[in-house]
């Protein structure tokens, strides 16, 4: 019995160390800077001990950062969602060339974050850009619109760009979900006289329900983080328009030196993504112990 | 015997000279920073093999690096305690790097060798002077901004290109020039230091200034004020989207013919010359009476304080800047002024037009903080062609700078 505790953690050594030297050990490091004065010009570490966190509430920029963050995140993430779920349901259909149309689709998730951003940057030029020329064709709007140069535009457009370039991963989750949905029950159902409507709500979301939950709080934690497109599209504008925590930390550090309130920042962010993290391994273990029951 | 004896004593203290220099050779680390497709990275390094053979005990390592990611890549060698010998280092930078102590002190050296500020473009100098003392040499210069113009569209038009070196010509001509889906003037205001430069140069050249002599911000001052009013009057001429848009964007515009002015360095000739456009071009803008006053970009060689070999580094920067040398390793224009004068001869169009720019040319504000000053300006530039009051926006940058310590 001690032997076997021994071995299990004689074999969970190597990962326990990986991810103390790459993950704890930064962790708390930003932690530990985040309560001293650092940057660039004194990088000797003076402790300032909440001075920085006050420094960063009182600052007008970071209730914009928040809300940013909220209404990116909780956009993109329903948007995909959304989108892939309606994708799946299309894909699962027995369609022509069913394999060319799931590569098309797949195609924007293939495509690297800044390649998908500097695709869109040129899309949304407001002179030269497919955007404003398809809009203008179809009538939808008079005159070229400044999609990531006006402030009330740019969330939206940035949120258009995520959504297109993830909406492909969630599209692939609701697939193999769909795929692995009982037949027999949906056969019943048709039996019994339910419509696709009443057949999608009764049979299959129920049927999917821990996937969905999984695949949000999935989604939610990737696209928090998600730095490449708003960089590339509009670096946080116009102002602060588009500035979320990875842009905000990114621009604090490396932009302007100033270490200690970018791991301020990044303290921020990382009690967010505890929060998201944890209820991931909640709706998680809910999902396994359904199944081990069922 | 005697022969294979006297061959062998011969080849052993041949060995052992050969081991003796190998032993005594220093190894530099040489970071530098590509900004342009120019194939300037072969030219440099056949330079850098001349100063290998001129100085057989120097071995130069060279590191090429995007730019977009060489400001990051040398922040964290500095910070990691792993920073090259030697490295081109932006002029905005040189403060923040000096303060840190992460760069050596140049001046003595520089004095000890002849090396003054008269060899180079005054502007350039200055820009690595930071409370008297010398942290770089300037490597290589351009200026911001020439107004390129295309001269079909001014033709057309019936626009004197001559008119656009005054601010009430440039805004005339600027508002003739906006018509039929064709715009007059590329103004560009993203967060980038294009945007901050071109804004200098327009405040400069009003008699404007970014830091007061006591290093107060000065942007609140009548003749800055002044100066964004004008640029906020100007953008009504432009494309629209400024507030996200680059000189790179500006380009695109100006090469496709529909728009009649663009703002560039000289660093846009080369690509003006493949092009079919029949351009050229005037020094920038003033008010009637004034002489325009362009902002000095550029780049400087810098020693960084970590290096074991600082006089093995420094015959490498002296050979970079040496007037035979400078033109062949630079895509920008050689800092060294009579590496330029032969350089702007060989290689651009009115040389003689771009060096009376260069001589009148101002740098940006000498802070080590100069990033974040950057940023303030940043932000007062979106807000005035957002449509924001300028002295109200001067006024918060303002604010903002002067809360810099």
């Amino acid at each position: 019995m001690r032997k076997d505790r021994r071995l299990h953690w004689l074999l969970l050594a190597p990962a326990l160390i990986l991810m103390a030297v790459m993950l704890y050990y930064p962790m708390f490091g930003t932690v530990y800077e985040s309560f001293h004065e650092t940057s660039f010009l004194s990088p000797d570490p003076k402790f300032a001990g909440l001075a920085l966190y006050r420094r960063i509430l009182a600052d007008r920029t970071f209730a914009e950062v928040v809300v940013n963050s909220i209404v990116w995140t909780f956009g993109v993430v329903l948007l995909q969602n959304i989108l892939g779920f309606l994708t799946a349901l299309l894909l699962n259909q027995n369609l022509p060339m069913q394999g060319v149309l799931r590569a098309i689709v797949l195609l924007p998730f293939i495509l690297p974050g800044v390649v998908a951003a500097i695709l869109w940057r040129f899309m949304y030029d407001p002179q030269l850009g497919l955007v404003n020329s398809l809009l203008l064709q179809m009538g939808l709007i008079e005159n070229s619109v400044a999609w990531l140069a006006d402030s009330r535009m740019a969330m939206a457009s940035v949120i258009v760009a995520a959504v297109w370039k993830g909406f492909p991963f969630s599209m692939l989750i609701y697939l193999a979900a769909l795929q692995n949905v009982d037949q027999s029950q949906i056969e019943a159902a048709t039996l019994d006289g339910a419509g696709p409507t009443r057949r999608l709500l009764d049979v299959t979301l129920p049927a999917i329900r821990d996937v969905i939950v999984v695949n949000v709080v999935l989604t939610l934690i990737l696209t928090f983080n998600y730095f490449d497109i708003i960089w590339v599209l509009t670096r946080g504008g116009p102002q602060s328009a588009t500035h979320i925590f990875p842009t905000k930390i990114y621009e604090t550090g490396f932009g302007q030196f100033r270490f200690g309130e970018a791991a301020t920042y990044g303290v921020f962010s990382i009690l967010v993504l505890a929060v998201l993290v944890a209820l991931y391994a909640i709706v998680q273990g809910r999902a396994n112990r359904r199944r081990v029951v069922a | 015997m005697k022969r294979s004896l006297l061959t062998a004593v011969t080849m052993g203290a041949m060995l052992l000279g050969t081991s003796s220099v190998l032993a005594q050779q220093v190894t530099l680390q040489f970071w530098d920073n590509q900004q342009t497709e120019s194939g300037l990275s072969d030219v440099q390094k056949a330079a850098v093999e001349r100063f290998m053979k001129e100085n057989p005990d120097i071995k130069i390592e060279v590191t090429t690096v995007p730019y977009p990611e060489y400001q990051q890549r040398l922040l964290t060698a500095v910070q990691g305690g792993n920073a090259p010998d030697i490295a081109t280092l932006d002029q905005i930078w040189v403060g923040a790097f000096a303060k840190a102590g992460a760069v050596a002190d140049l001046t003595e050296q520089a004095g000890a060798a002849g090396l003054a500020r008269d060899n180079f473009f005054g502007g350039a100098w200055d820009s690595a002077v930071l409370g008297g003392k010398l942290y770089g040499i300037p490597f290589n210069v351009d200026v911001w901004q020439f107004s390129y113009y295309n001269k079909a569209l001014l033709d057309a038009a019936k626009i004197d290109p001559a008119n656009l070196s005054t601010f009430d010509g440039l805004k005339a001509a600027a508002e003739k020039l906006t018509t039929n889906g064709k715009f007059g003037v590329g103004l560009f205001g993203h967060k980038g230091e294009d945007t901050v430069v071109v804004g200098d140069s327009f405040i400069f050249s009003n008699g404007g200034k970014i830091l007061n002599d006591d290093g107060s911000c000065g942007l609140t001052e009548a003749p800055a004020v002044e100066a964004l009013t004008y640029l906020q009057q100007l953008s009504k001429f432009a494309p629209g989207g400024i507030l996200n848009a680059s000189s790179g964007d500006m380009r695109e515009l100006f090469l496709n013919g529909s728009l009649a002015i663009e703002f560039w360095p000289a660093l846009e000739q080369p690509t003006l010359q493949k092009s079919k456009l029949d351009w050229a071009f005037v020094n920038g803008t003033a008010p009637e009476g004034k002489t325009p006053v362009g902002t000095f970009g550029g780049w400087n060689l810098a020693i960084f304080e970590s290096s074991p070999n600082k006089d093995a580094a420094w015959k490498f920067i002296q050979f970079m800047v040496r007037e035979d040398v400078n033109g062949d390793v630079v895509d920008l224009i050689p800092a060294n002024k009579k590496a330029a004068t032969a350089f702007l001869e060989k290689n651009r169009k009115d040389p003689k037009v771009i060096m009376a720019h260069l001589e009148n040319a101002k740098a940006r504000p000498l802070s080590p903080r100069y990033l974040e000053l950057a940023d303030a300006q940043i932000a007062m530039f979106q807000e005035i062609y957002a449509g924001g009051d300028p002295a109200a926006a001067a006024a918060k940058a303002c604010e903002a700078i002067n809360a810099l310590d």
